[in-house]
């Protein structure tokens, strides 16, 4: 397709293992990720020339976080960049560095997610929380994806075996990944599904993620520059596009209508590719609802027949859609905000060719895509998609 | 600051925009939302400016408190401030003005709730001196 533009690439990515309490700060483990990135690309620290850094509930306290990470690392960034978009932050992240390399302001950045909420949670979200969604008990995601869940149900209706394939088949995933947290290391049943605790009706605990530590990091430049360097493993983002605060002026809008309807025509469109072309994807899992939410809003299948799409589509690793093949989210473990970088490195590594026991046959694309912030009675506050291409 | 009897924290008013109308108009038995004198519209939770036009042009006006629940779900899960009250009905309500907004709803089998039924404004006492807006089924 004409205009599709190839010329930043993703020439590494790292992660490390995802842990529960492992009373480490997102500064050791963004230092693990880079040492580990440095390792895999071979690249000497000091060509690095920007830094993008996703904002952890960890360390909120601190606005000067992006920088005291600059220190830390020992790097002299002329491009920094502080995401706040929680897991759209690394999809993000390369976009805004892919930019920032072609005005100029850096050739080599680095994307690093790092947090450890659950050894360490500092954040308080303030704002409007305290007034008008505690006082009701809708504390967390849960309550609110109960309510979009509700809704869903209500207009298209849901088939719970067809939330229960997605965490069986994600979790199936997660058993060949080394990187996922151990306590999730063990197959699962429909049987067990059905039997998990109800969180707030329909959701239950194993359509949900746990919040644990962990880290991830990619490696974004020219194709010309990663070549200079000496790598020869490389992708393309090829299009990515967000959306914040969609439908946001509007009190009466449908909640099951998301942001992802507004970008997945635009990243088919930067591409030039369609659903079917799609090799694999890698979608932000929170929530398995959000999951099957995507499967209609990319066109994978037609809005509210995400049940039988799902039930009727082969999405493990040698699947006709493999989905979430390293476990996603909800069986590897959600490294806090670095949670969209968790999506993210799992399709760099299957086009990479990586995948081991999960390798995906002919992984030439990836859909990847990130949500980030739940918002007062709605779904989800930013929506990001990119598509990788060998 | 908890209340001694409930254990349910009592908000603070007024630490994000101005909202001692709503506050007021609680311990009153009055349901006040913020209202776009442009536009003619609603808007629930409160902001610093209309999101219709972006102007300041707001002032607060009383609703019926009548609606109809448009999602609606059953904590289950404890949480701060959460202690004694589970199972836990919440809607999200969606008033005849044209507007949502997030309350429980009182005085039923949590199990019986559903997207669709009518509703109207009731009274949390969350301590002695402040009430907030939940919903009846009608």
């Amino acid at each position: 397709m004409s205009g599709k533009k190839r010329d930043i690439v993703i020439a590494g990515y790292s992660e490390t293992a995802i842990d529960f309490k492992s009373g480490r700060s997102a500064f050791d483990l963004g230092g693990e990720a880079l040492a580990k990135l440095l390792a895999a690309t071979g690249i000497p620290k000091d060509a690095i020339d920007g830094l993008s850094v996703t904002a952890p509930l960890s360390e909120c306290p601190n606005p000067f976080f992006a920088v005291y990470m600059t220190e830390a690392l020992g790097i002299t960034p002329t491009w920094l960049n502080y995401g706040g978009t929680g897991g759209c932050s690394a999809t993000g992240g390369v976009a805004r560095a892919a930019s920032a390399i072609r005005d100029g302001y850096c050739e080599v950045a680095v994307v690093l997610s790092a947090d450890a909420p659950s050894t360490a949670w500092r954040a308080n979200y303030g704002a409007y929380r305290s007034e008008f969604q505690d006082p009701p008990g809708v504390q967390g995601p849960p309550a609110t994806f109960g309510l979009l869940m509700s809704r869903y149900n209500h207009q298209f209706g849901i088939k719970p075996e067809a939330l229960g394939k997605i965490a069986i088949t994600q979790r199936e995933h997660a058993l060949h990944n080394d990187n996922a947290y151990t306590k999730f290391k063990t197959p699962i049943t429909m049987a067990d599904y059905e039997k998990s605790r109800v969180i707030a009706d329909p959701l239950r605990l194993l359509d949900c993620v746990m919040f644990c530590d962990g880290a991830n990091a990619f490696l974004v430049t020219t194709e010309k520059k990663a070549r200079e360097l000496g790598i020869t493993k490389m992708v393309y983002p090829t299009a990515y596009a967000e959306v914040t605060n969609f439908n946001g002026s509007d009190p009466l809008a449908d909640i099951t209508e998301t942001g992802f309807s507004k970008i997945a025509p635009i990243v088919y469109g930067q591409s030039g590719l369609a659903p079917k072309d799609i090799r694999m994807f890698q979608p932000y899992d929170d929530f398995t609802i959000a999951v099957m939410m995507k499967f209609e809003d990319f066109g994978f299948c037609k809005r509210g027949q995400g049940s039988e799409f799902t039930l009727d589509t082969d999405l493990s690793h040698k699947g006709t859609l493999p989905l979430n093949t390293g476990g996603g989210q909800i069986s590897a473990g959600q490294p806090g905000l670095a949670s969209g970088g968790l999506n993210l490195a799992e399709a760099v590594r299957q086009m990479f060719g990586e995948g081991e026991g999960r390798q995906v046959p002919d992984p030439r694309n990836a859909l990847v895509t990130g949500i980030g912030v739940i918002p007062y009675a709605r779904n989800w506050g930013t929506s990001a998609a990119m598509i990788l291409e060998a | 600051m908890a209340d001694e009897k409930t254990g349910r924290p009592v908000p603070k008013p007024s630490i994000y925009v101005d909202t001692k109308p709503f506050w007021e108009g609680a311990k009153a038995g009055k349901l006040m939302l913020q209202y776009c004198k442009d536009t003619g519209r609603f808007q629930h939770y409160p902001r610093p400016v209309s999101i219709f036009t972006g102007s300041r042009n707001l002032e607060w006006r009383e609703v019926s408190g009548k609606g109809t629940i448009y999602a609606c779900t059953v904590i289950r899960v404890p949480g701060p401030g959460l202690e004694g009250r589970l199972p836990l009905s919440v809607a999200t309500v969606e008033l005849d003005e044209g507007v949502r907004i997030l309350g429980n709803i009182l005085n039923r089998d949590p199990n019986t709730v559903a997207i669709g039924q009518r509703v109207e404004v009731a009274w949390d006492r969350i301590s002695d001196d402040v009430q907030y807006p939940a919903f009846d089924v009608v």
